[in-house]
């Protein structure tokens, strides 16, 4: 498989799939003790393509292809990684953690708090999510707030290219249990649209790390807050453009982390404009848009100076035909709808 | 100076593909053999490769939908 | 038990139907995705698993179901939807996502329900499992006859829930049978590669009945299923039935399966003419009634199909409905 070669300063522009697997390639360089497991990873290179060539450069010992146990699996992985390995899980879809929830939630998220910090938990998951495409119900989910629900777990939803490198290191990186997700109508698949130009960016060739709990301002503006992450920081970037065109200025805040999250650059955006509006695909019922609120209504509810506004799964199981989906799915109009009805409730 | 052509091997059939994503952008530096461009064919990514060394003049932006043997941009 | 001339006809056309019915689909999957494959457009939009070369185990074995019971399917589901009788033209509605469809296009094409005839699909692997021990259990419990059918693959057997599930099938001896369609691959990870003992050799650590049926052969899948049918239905318990059969195309439309070696590809056999030919050469069926049944066939898939492409889709709204009951 070919790699971007360094050309001495030609900047290259990657998909997040390439940028993600960029950084994993260098750190299973680094150190022998990371490996990648799960299911069609390595003869396929993921379902997604996540770990093409992979299987090629460091053989079937470090680029595991599973049965299909994900609690086998992943209750394996675990055990490697409290054992001094630091096993990377692929799990394709996260509506597949259903079948293994146990293994996350009670086992990995919760081993170092309750061994005292006796065994650490250098474990990093790749988990794809989202819809769109009319993969239904099993198939389309973000169960990110269900994620994140639970102690114990660091989330990370990078959005470009870029930040998907940045933050890939920072999970490999970090002792912890580290979930790095991303949408997958943002790798850069193009079976699943043309890639987004904006989910593209330059990928500088050498490592970097993005901190965890760090959002990321992708565009200021003084009128309004749009807050999303993964796809939905699209959907506000398209928005916005929108509104532009209307003298309307909107700023597009990308949590970039969903655990930590970075409540300090939220409540500075909304302080700013005083309008907020939350995108976000996964269902809306005590998920990550309620808990953006939260952040304000702790904080200085004063800040707002109108209503804010959730755009989110309507609470129903993703349908499979598309006027259904394209109705209960977040988009670049709802979310100009949304922030106008900001702008006029005041 | 070395046209970049879609190669007549890159996929078995004679349909049409798409040009995905560039790597670098025109004006930029490539060595031979590094990936310059993503293309797509039915379901399956494809790698597209420098042909030589030298610099890059792109002729078929993102989107553009190729052949096979489709002139797709140029090093120098 | 061997197949009836009556039964044998009934297999041949409604593998016939099955195939139909994906062709038709196959075709229309693409409308919409040429030049640019994009997964979400068109009128058949999303993943589409199809099940060409494994009609054998869906009417080998749904020939000696009947209205009292129950069938599971998986993610690859349109042959056992169409042996079980789901209804051809709502099933071919939910796969265009329309409002006529069997779930009023909520489901799609690997959640396919017809509670007509007792018929669910789930799109997890070996999810369906439990759901159909259930349904021998409620069987049992309310003294209703009747047995449960789940479908899985071979890359099911290796998830707990198969272990868990016919371990509780076994031992509480459920009205029960676990279909494992063997095609070799569970998208590219083949048995060799992944099972360490196949399904139907762990019968014994469920006490209970377990055959392998080699050939894709849909004479010979009635024979097991019979012995396995037979068994549930007199209060035996259940049994493993893993049957060989061909996965003639990738995993999903648009896998072009390059992990497969070529000669295994081109070995593959079309269980559907080879049948044909059968029964025309034990004069089950003379050439003329083969091809009249062909045409009957054929004009019921084109107007199932038709129905759903004629059929109007739902309103955006409706994806508030049916949450809950």
């Amino acid at each position: 498989m070919a790699q971007p070669a360094p050309t001495g300063g030609s900047d290259r522009t990657l998909t997040m799939a390439r940028a993600g697997r960029e950084a994993v390639i260098a750190e299973m360089r680094k150190n022998p003790n990371i490996f990648v497991i799960g299911e069609d990873v390595a003869k396929l290179g993921g379902v997604f393509g996540t770990t093409v060539g992979m299987a090629e450069e460091f053989g079937a010992q470090r680029v595991i292809d599973t049965p299909i146990s994900e609690t086998g699996f992943i209750g394996i992985a675990t055990g490697a990684a409290m054992a001094g390995m630091r096993p990377i899980i692929e799990i394709a879809f996260v509506d597949f953690i259903g079948v293994c929830f146990n293994q996350i939630f009670n086992f990995a998220a919760k081993t170092h708090y309750m061994s005292g910090g006796q065994f650490k938990m250098p474990l990093t998951m790749m988990i794809g999510y989202g819809g769109g495409y009319n993969d239904a119900a099993q198939h389309s989910q973000s169960l990110i707030g269900t994620l994140a629900h639970v102690p114990g777990i660091r989330i990370v939803t990078p959005a470009d290219a870029r930040d998907a490198k940045g933050l890939m290191h920072t999970c490999l990186r970090d002792d912890n249990l580290t979930i790095w997700m991303v949408h997958k109508r943002i790798w850069g698949l193009g079976w699943l649209g043309l890639p987004l130009k904006t989910a593209l960016s330059v990928v500088p060739e050498e490592e970097y790390t993005i901190p965890f709990g760090q959002a990321r301002i992708w565009r200021e503006g003084k009128d309004v807050t749009l807050v999303g992450y993964g796809i939905t920081t699209h959907h506000n970037l398209a928005a916005a453009d929108k509104l532009a065109a209307e003298g309307i200025s909107a700023e597009v805040l990308d949590l970039r982390s969903i655990v930590p999250l970075d409540r300090d650059a939220i409540m500075k955006s909304v302080s700013k404009t005083g309008r907020l509006v939350v995108v976000d695909e996964d269902y809306m019922n005590c998920g990550v848009t309620a808990e953006v609120l939260a952040v304000v209504a702790e904080r200085n509810p004063k800040a707002l100076q109108a209503p804010a506004v959730r755009i989110a799964n309507p609470d129903v199981p993703i349908p499979f035909s598309r006027p259904m989906e394209d109705f209960a799915l977040p988009d670049a109009d709802k979310v100009v709808a949304a922030a106008k009805q900001t702008l006029k409730a005041s | 100076m070395t046209d970049i052509t879609v190669p007549q091997d890159l996929w078995d059939s004679e349909d049409e593909g798409v040009i995905l994503t560039w790597v670098y952008q025109t004006g930029a530096t490539v060595a031979k053999g590094a990936l310059l461009a993503e293309l797509m064919v039915e379901k399956a990514q494809l790698e597209l490769v420098a042909p030589a060394s030298g610099k890059l003049t792109i002729l078929a932006p993102p989107d553009t939908i190729v052949r096979k043997g489709t002139v797709i941009g140029r090093i120098d | 038990m061997k197949p009836t001339p009556k039964q044998r006809i009934w297999m041949y056309e409604t593998m016939l139907k099955s195939r139909l019915f994906d062709d038709h689909l196959f075709n229309a999957y693409w409308e919409g995705k040429k030049p640019v494959f994009h997964m979400g457009k068109g009128p058949l939009p999303g993943e589409m698993h199809q099940s060409f070369g494994q009609e054998p185990t869906a009417v080998g074995v749904c020939a000696h179901l009947g209205k009292d019971d129950a069938v599971g399917a998986g993610h690859r589901p349109h042959h056992v939807a169409i042996a079980r009788g789901v209804n051809l033209k709502r099933m071919a509605a939910e796969i265009f996502g329309k409002k006529t469809g069997l779930s009023g296009g909520r489901g799609g094409h690997m959640h396919l329900y017809d509670n007509s005839v007792s018929f669910f699909c789930s799109g997890i692997i070996a999810e369906g499992m439990g759901p159909g021990a259930g349904m021998a259990l409620a069987r049992k419990m309310q003294g209703k006859p009747g047995i449960a059918v789940s479908y899985n693959g071979d890359g099911a057997v290796n998830q707990g829930a198969f272990h868990e599930v016919m371990n509780m099938a076994a031992l509480w001896k459920l009205p029960y049978i676990c279909v494992i369609e063997d095609n070799q691959y569970a998208v590219s990870v083949t048995p060799q590669e992944s099972t360490a003992v196949r399904a139907w050799k762990r019968a014994e650590a469920y006490a209970c009945p377990g055959e392998y049926v080699a050939g894709n052969d849909p004479d010979l899948i009635f024979e097991a299923a019979a012995r396995a049918v037979e068994h549930a239905r007199a209060g035996k318990g259940p049994s493993i039935l893993e049957l060989q059969t061909e996965r003639l195309h990738g995993h999903f439309i648009g896998d072009s399966a390059g992990y497969r070696p070529k000669d295994e590809v081109e070995a593959q056999k079309d269980p559907i003419p080879l049948y044909r030919k059968r029964l025309l050469d034990e004069k089950v069926l003379t050439a003329a009634d083969a091809d009249k049944l062909d045409a009957a066939v054929k004009k019921e898939v084109d107007e199932a199909i038709q129905f759903a492409r004629d059929s109007e889709y739902p309103q955006g709204t409706e994806a508030l409905e049916r949450v809950f009951a």
